[in-house]
């Protein structure tokens, strides 16, 4: 279990990455912003990984380690410009 | 000065240019990236979210990783990583016609919390002694690697080279087992049932105790009609698409075959029949057949395919026993009672039973429309995977055994 966790963990920071390369990390994250969505990847893999072990099965954990992931690194994004349009609303 | 001024000026706009076009193809770049990205990022989370979320896409994940298995006749080492820790147990349940003996194979992690996830599977691996078959227990431990849970069985008449209808009772009481073992959702069992396991798994299937519950039924090199069967022995042929096609089956179905015939006849007659077709038995003498009645004498010659022109007058001289049991033996008399989709899966040129009696089973079910999926292939020997397959031989069946496999899977997903 600890092999794969290590591995969710590998592709957390793959998809982390690819959420730097979207340009999906705020501006508020600052200088750190890079790094702080690679840990979030991460943590969201992890998550997720546990979460697929927990309610499905193992095997099945990776897949939804992607998704999870996934909608981690993109869940930022989204609050950001929730609460923009909002701002704007208002 | 001034020369050196206006040579400068005339350099200056070429270079900036330059620049502008190096800017504008590095935004470009970058914004390419970035959509790039985001499209793998959404693929990411699509194929995530369908290959776990849905039982389809659940079905599709388990195959993937079930088809090398079942291809390789063995788990590649990366894929066992992810898997489950799979635990193998051996259990004697008591039944009429003798002990059912249980092999189970079960993931060891505990039950997933959504409600029904774990399937599982009651597998009859043919006539024989075939719990140590390593094609059979790989197999056996890979489903039990994708989180389902398998119960493999034989009996006393199976390891005896013999089939008996009565041991369907054996196949009903390990699905119940399998229905009430800890974590497994009842309604998502399967029967699977390969070569003389077939029969026994459809009349399984019928009994009116689990024909409700029973998810589905797949046949692998099975036969339908015991008849007809024993007619392909007897002419060393059968009829593909109206044309008669030469086959020479294997010594261990014409055992089989004799074994289960022997049944109904007396002592001497039956040691005669069963030695003929004995692992280097002898053909039967001229004397020997003398001691035979008719009916052993029309079996023998059936089994032996020395008679191919008098086929159905052996068939006819038969004794009424025989006609008895082979009507017993047949999944015809059950058909209309099963309630599960039926897959059948047979290998074109499988030399234990000819795949036409998949055709006709595959014909009875549409004519009943019941649902059903019927599948050829060429990678099979007999119900094993043969060895050195050619890469043209795996691209042409492969999809189509993921199709098959994958239906059959997601129904216990």
């Amino acid at each position: 279990m600890l092999a794969l966790s290590f591995f969710w963990i590998v592709i957390g920071l793959l998809i982390g990455s690819l959420a730097n390369a979207a340009r999906l990390r705020p501006s508020s994250w600052g200088r750190h912003g890079r790094l702080v969505m690679l840990g979030v990847g991460a943590l969201a893999a992890l998550l997720g990984g546990w979460l697929g072990v927990l309610l499905l099965e193992r095997n099945i954990a990776t897949a939804v380690v992607l998704w999870m992931a996934a909608l981690g690194i993109t869940l930022p994004w989204m609050v950001t410009r929730a609460s923009a349009w909002i701002a704007a609303g208002t | 000065m001034a020369n050196e001024t206006r040579k400068d000026m005339k350099q200056v706009p070429p270079v900036f240019v330059a620049g502008k076009t190096a800017k504008t193809r590095f935004r470009r770049t970058r914004m390419l990236g970035c959509a790039t990205a985001r499209i793998l990022l959404v693929l990411l989370f699509c194929a995530g979210f369908y290959l776990s979320v849905f039982p389809a896409g659940r079905a599709d994940l388990r195959t993937m990783l079930l088809l090398p298995t079942l291809l390789g006749a063995s788990e590649p080492a990366a894929l066992t990583a992810a898997d489950e820790a799979v635990r193998h147990t051996q259990l004697i349940i008591p039944a009429p016609a003798g002990g059912v003996y249980l092999d189970v194979y079960e993931p060891t992690t505990p039950t997933p919390l959504v409600p029904g996830v774990r399937g599982g599977v009651v597998m009859v691996p043919g006539v024989g002694d075939n719990r140590a078959v390593p094609q059979l227990v790989n197999f056996a431990t890979s489903l039990a690697h994708t989180g389902l849970v398998v119960i493999t069985m034989t009996t006393p008449t199976l390891i005896d080279n013999s089939i008996s209808a009565q041991d369907s009772e054996g196949v009903v009481q390990a699905f119940e087992t399998l229905a009430h073992w800890p974590g497994v959702s009842a309604s998502r069992i399967g029967l699977v049932g390969t070569s003389g396991g077939g029969p026994l798994v459809c009349f399984a299937a019928a009994d009116p105790r689990i024909r409700d519950q029973v998810a589905y039924v797949a046949l692998f090199g099975s036969y339908y009609n015991t008849t007809s069967l024993l007619r392909a022995f007897g002419q060393r042929a059968f009829v593909v698409d109206g044309h008669l096609q030469p086959w020479q089956p294997d010594p261990y179905p014409k055992q089989v075959l004799a074994d289960t015939i022997a049944g109904t006849l007396p002592s001497l007659e039956s040691t005669l029949l069963q030695n003929a077709f004995a692992p280097n038995g002898k053909p039967l003498t001229a004397a020997d057949l003398a001691r035979l009645s008719p009916p052993a004498v029309a079996a023998y010659h059936l089994l032996a395919g020395d008679e191919p022109g008098q086929v159905d007058a052996n068939i006819a001289a038969l004794s009424p026993q025989m006609h008895a049991l082979f009507d017993q033996l047949s999944i015809n008399r059950v058909v209309n009672k099963i309630q599960a989709p039926v897959y059948l899966l047979h290998d074109r040129s499988d030399p234990s039973i000819p795949f036409t009696e998949s055709r006709e089973f595959a014909a009875a079910l549409a004519r009943i429309h019941h649902p059903y999926e019927l599948a050829e292939f060429g990678i099979f020997q007999h119900v094993l995977v043969r060895s050195n397959l050619g890469i043209g031989q795996l691209l042409s069946d492969g999809p189509h055994l993921f199709h098959v496999l994958s239906e059959i899977v997601y129904i216990g997903s």
